[in-house]
């Protein structure tokens, strides 16, 4: 209840961090003191944590505020003192402490780190006083790595920094600092110096940072935008956190971009883990993540860089790499200097130097290395095959240059039938010795007598090796462009399928059935927050042995904090990652539409999983939004209908009911004021009058009392199967009790026709009918009524040989109230509102209604009721 | 000692009580009225009328708990007296142990009608030994018991043991309303749900019975409720 409450309000908590150059500044003091002023102003402040090692002057400062008790978790033997989040937003203050901001959590938390648990507090409109080192922010963390006595293990992403509401900056003398406590601190003075200076200057970047704000942007910052090339290199971090900087001096967009290409598949774990840190640390600073697939990664960059409209972009480099490969080939940069002339590129030198340049080429190597047998047989039996071809060619006479050719074929061929480098290198050196020991002579010796062949020999190689390596590369490159055409296939087909399906259900099926298909996983799909609603929709994966577990409260709990919070969450996230399965939000405008969960019992999700998922989940968002405006735009329709009805409806009853009423009142106060001197025929005929107008005034308001019989909202019956014939009788039955004089011909079919409809309506709409009929009809003349069954259509007719429909009366014949003088003959006794009333419920029956003139005089008037429901439980 | 009957009259409206003693005094019934439930209750116990008109909208008590408490130790006829659309209230009057129903509005002779049947359906009109004859005439529908026959206009008809059954059933209660599930129970036996095969069979009867199956003579339907055989044409 709180929860939504706080929803609604959407006030967020203000965040005030007290920030300091180093531990011992007196932050922890600072903030307890300003609490004490808050207490005294009124609000209620609740101490929600303080580090326990803190110093007795601060902790004296604790009397007289409100501590929650730590929550004691036990991991491996060691218990550990966390805050308590849950008490926090149980007991819901106003203003709430929470000391060392960048603090990693215990496992078995449900946040990975204190600064999500802060967002959380906020979300809850609860405000927030805590604290932060300066070395705690993680865009600076490799300017103050450099200094080797500052441990940096904990940081908080920059975003946090930025939104605060406040920031003080607590701020001592280097030297009063050491004097203070001496012993403890482990910095030197310069290095003490340094860090007050960086944390000056960012605390003054806030400060211009707020200014400028209001300014408008220069054209020039506007147009800025940097790109970063992200890889598995060491240097890659230092320019993220460069660029992550220099992107916020400016104001300026940035994206990371890491390009896959044929050697991302040889990468080891460490590496395409450093690649996924790398990512997952640009997005945590702020950046636009991009992936692309391409062999050279420089022309990649350079062709996204063009597209996108970016003006500044950071490469990281090495600073060894004096390999062969090095020399041979151009460097990146200059590369991208080459290709982009108006873009500025900056390099930002690797500070790590203990890696040996030989480590990663080790790795690739070994990875070429990898031998099958099929493809070794398939190596040997071309190589067999070329050289027994050359032989048959040598013996024909032919010149030894075809058998160089029919080598240089089959290395083209080995490199397209084997998987990697390997195969193709050593055919290449093993045609160009094939061909030595057979072809030139002396023959059947490894020497070549003639000198020109050793020019041969290399330019054989070469060829080959060019040959070998290009044909692997187009194959690499093919076989990545056809799994990013997978992706966007999945992709391009469920938004196909998202575009005509129509109801939410159907919307979370198919992609229940998407996901489960493509990420080979259970799923389950609430359209509403967990906690509140009905289950999910829960799909099970063929592979998956039992996912009942995702149904279970504390899977739901999950759900119901990504819901609330917005974010992803769950396991592989950094947020409650003990759950067994991931969840992400589909959010559309702002507003949270439903949660997705996957199961991750067989392994976790891959960023770039995650990603497409994201990707389809925004279409599922896109999809649903347009459900429910069209959804919300047909209830309105229904409303204004239902609206327009009963306005109608109440205008028609005024005018109807005042006739009877005011001849029933007339008839009796004449009975009554004048019994004198009335006669006795004059009496019973005003008493027969009162008679009659009152049966009509009990038909009238039998009519309206079946209005009400139709479903409000749904404009819906409740139908059972009922015998026609039976609903005919009786209508005609009741009927005859008012017009015992007239003739009634029935005509039921000889089979029993059973129709699906509310007996009660179906017999008021005869009796409106047979009632019309016999009014508008000479006394005398036959009234017919048939029941008939077309097709999958019951048909009523109700038939008289009147004068007929006016013809200036059939577009207002079944409306219940007609413009002043439109309807011709004296509507008083008439048809009144029966009719549309008719109408009305021949429609909630989902039957047509219509009214025709017979050829030789007369009127019909038909409707018709659906026959297809089979209506099973009666009761 | 005269032998008018006693009616019972539980109404909360005045005029509507109004008109039905006007109408009773004049047919020689004698009548009590009250315009409470629990009155009611009191009343049916202490005068011991012969025949209990009931409205089901009281102020202080649901007429449906009057029957339940009435039922409890005395058969005398009760007659419902409710508005339409409300059948299934009717229906559970009925099922409860009421013997019949008005629906209002209602004319005088309907009220007389069914006032009449009511209390020849009474404990005190079985004992005269009516319904225990033989046979039973209605205009040219005949049904003797003895020889298991009906006839129309002495013609004999032929019907299946399930349509002889609901006849017998009908005609013993003649001119009293019979709910579908009370027909069910005593054809078919409880715990069923036979809806559909009372409806095909009553279907059959009339098209062997009745001259025009959409105008019956005999066994008409009351709408939502059930089934009643005519008394007299």
């Amino acid at each position: 209840m709180e929860v939504n409450q706080a929803r609604k309000s959407k006030k967020k908590g203000k965040l005030k961090i007290f920030f300091g150059y180093a531990t011992g500044v007196g932050k922890t003091y600072s903030m307890l003191d300003d609490a004490h002023s808050e207490l005294r102003k009124g609000i209620d402040v609740v101490v929600g944590y303080i580090q326990p090692h803190t110093k007795p002057e601060t902790i004296h400062l604790l009397d007289g505020l409100f501590a929650l008790p730590p929550k004691v978790v036990v991991k491996n033997n060691r218990s550990y003192m966390e805050f308590d989040i849950d008490a926090a937003l149980n007991r819901k203050p106003e203003l709430i402490l929470v000391d060392e901001l960048a603090h990693t959590n215990a496992a078995g938390m449900r946040n990975k780190k204190r600064y999500q648990d802060i967002e959380e507090l906020l979300n809850a409109g609860i405000d927030v006083y805590t604290t932060l080192n300066i070395q705690d922010i993680e865009s600076l963390r490799d300017i103050v790595q450099d200094i080797p006595e500052a441990n940096v293990k904990e940081t908080i992403p920059d975003y946090i920094f930025d939104k605060a509401d406040k920031v003080a900056l607590i701020d001592i003398e280097p030297d009063e600092l050491l004097n203070r406590y001496g012993e403890k601190i482990i910095l030197s003075i310069d290095n003490l110096r340094l860090l007050r200076e960086v944390t000056m200057r960012k605390a003054a970047d806030r400060i211009s940072n707020s200014n400028q704000n209001g300014q408008v942007l220069s054209a020039e910052m506007v147009r800025t935008k940097f790109l970063v090339c992200i890889s598995s290199s060491p240097s890659a971090e230092k320019s993220i956190r460069w660029t992550a900087r220099t992107a916020e001096a400016f104001h300026a967009p940035w994206i990371a971009l890491y390009v896959e290409n044929m050697e991302s598949k040889y990468l080891d774990v460490t590496e395409k883990e450093s690649i996924q840190a790398n990512l997952d640390l640009a997005e945590v600073l702020g950046a636009k993540i991009v992936t692309l697939n391409g062999h050279d990664v420089a022309s990649v960059v350079a062709e996204y860089a063009r597209h996108s409209g970016i003006t500044n972009i950071v490469i990281g480099k090495g600073r060894n790499r004096k390999t062969l490969k090095g020399l041979l080939e151009m460097d990146i940069e200059n590369k991208l200097i080459s290709l982009l002339a108006g873009i500025e590129i900056h390099i930002i030198p690797a500070s790590n130097v203990q890696r040996s340049y030989r480590q990663p080429r080790k790795m690739h190597i070994k990875e070429d290395l990898f031998l099958s047998w099929s493809d070794t047989m398939r190596t040997i039996g071309v190589l067999f095959g070329a050289t027994l071809f050359s032989t048959g060619l040598h013996s024909l006479q032919f010149g030894n240059q075809n058998a160089i050719m029919v080598y240089i074929l089959s290395v083209l061929f080995i490199s397209r039938i084997t998987m990697g480098y390997v195969y193709g290198i050593a055919a290449s050196a093993l045609s160009v010795l094939l061909f030595n020991f057979f072809f030139v002579s002396p023959l059947y010796t490894f020497h070549a007598i003639q000198p020109g062949y050793s020019l041969t020999f290399l330019i054989m190689l070469i060829v080959a090796l060019i040959t070998s390596t290009s044909t692997v590369r187009i194959k690499t490159q093919a076989h990545l462009a056809v799994e990013r055409e997978v992706r966007t296939e999945v992709l391009y087909e469920i938004n196909k399928k998202l575009l005509v399906t129509r109801g939410v259900q159907s919307i979370v099926t198919l992609t229940n059935e998407y996901l489960v298909k493509h990420f080979s996983c259970s799923t389950i799909f609430y359209t509403h927050d967990p906690q509140v609603g009905s289950n999910g929709s829960l799909m099970q994966s063929a592979i998956d042995d039992d996912a009942s577990f995702m149904l279970s409260e504390s899977e739901r709990a999950v759900a119901h904090w990504v819901f609330f919070n917005q974010k992803q969450a769950g396991a592989g996230t950094d947020t409650l990652m003990g759950s067994s399965a991931f969840y992400i939000p589909i959010i559309s405008q702002e507003n949270v539409l439903g949660v997705i969960g996957l199961s991750s019992v067989k392994g976790k999700l891959n960023r770039e999983e995650r990603l497409l998922l994201q990707m389809i989940t925004s279409q599922v968002a896109m999809a649903l939004e347009r459900q429910y405006l069209s959804d919300e735009q047909r209830q309105m329709l229904i409303e204004s209908e239902k609206e327009k009805m009963r306005s109608n409806l109440l205008r028609a009853i005024s005018h109807d009911l005042r006739t009877p009423l005011t001849g029933i009142l007339g008839a009796s106060s004449a009975i009554l004021e004048n019994s004198e001197s009335l006669d006795k025929q004059t009496q019973y005929k005003l008493v027969s009058n009162i008679k009659e107008d009152s049966q009509w005034l009990i038909r009238m308001v039998e009519n309206l009392l079946s209005i009400t019989r139709i479903k409000e909202g749904t404009m819906n019956v409740t139908k059972t199967n009922e015998a026609a014939e039976e609903i005919v009788a009786e209508a005609i039955r009741r009927t005859r009790k008012l017009y015992s004089n007239r003739k009634i011909v029935v005509k039921v079919p000889d089979k029993l026709l059973t129709v699906p409809m509310d007996a009660t309506l179906i017999e008021q709409v005869l009796i409106n009918l047979l009632d019309n009929a016999i009014k508008q009809s000479p006394d005398d003349s036959e009234i017919e009524v048939e029941v008939r069954k077309d097709g999958e259509n019951a048909v009523f007719e109700v038939i008289d040989y009147g004068e007929g429909i006016a013809e200036e009366d059939f577009p207002y014949l079944f409306e219940s109230y007609v413009p002043n003088g439109k309807r011709s003959s004296d509507s008083a006794r008439g048809l009144g509102i029966g009719l549309s009333i008719c109408m009305s419920i021949v429609r909630a029956h989902s039957g047509q209604m219509s009214a025709a003139n017979k050829v030789r005089g007369g009127a019909v008037f038909q409707f018709k009721l659906p026959l297809e429901e089979v209506i099973y439980n009666e009761q | 000692m005269n032998n008018k009957p006693l009616i019972l009259i539980v109404e909360d409206d005045e005029r509507i009580c109004n008109f039905i003693s006007a109408i009773l005094t004049s047919n020689d019934y004698h009548i009590i009225k009250t315009n409470k439930g629990k009155e009611a209750i009191s009343m049916a116990a202490s005068y011991s009328p012969d025949l209990i008109l009931l409205d089901l909208g009281l102020p202080d008590l649901d007429g449906i708990e009057v029957i339940k408490t009435i039922r409890q130790w005395t058969e005398i006829p009760i007659i419902v007296v409710s508005a339409r659309g409300q059948e299934q209230e009717k229906v559970e009057a009925l099922d409860l142990g009421a013997d019949d129903y008005l629906t209002k509005p209602f004319g005088t002779s309907e009220l007389l009608a069914r006032i009449r049947t009511g209390i020849r359906h009474s404990p005190k009109g079985v004992n005269v030994g009516y319904l225990e004859s033989e046979k039973k005439t209605v205009g040219d529908f005949e049904i003797n018991y003895a020889k298991r026959l009906v006839s129309i206009a002495g013609k004999e008809v032929h019907l299946t043991p399930i349509e002889y059954k609901i006849i017998v059933l009908l005609s013993k209660n003649i001119g009293k309303v019979l709910t579908h599930d009370y027909i069910m129970k005593e054809i078919w036996g409880p715990y069923t749900n036979e809806r559909q095969a009372l409806r095909v069979n009553m279907a059959n009867i009339r098209r062997k019975l009745e001259l025009n199956a959409a105008e019956p003579k005999y066994i008409v339907t009351e709408v939502g409720v059930g089934y009643r055989m005519i008394e007299g044409i």
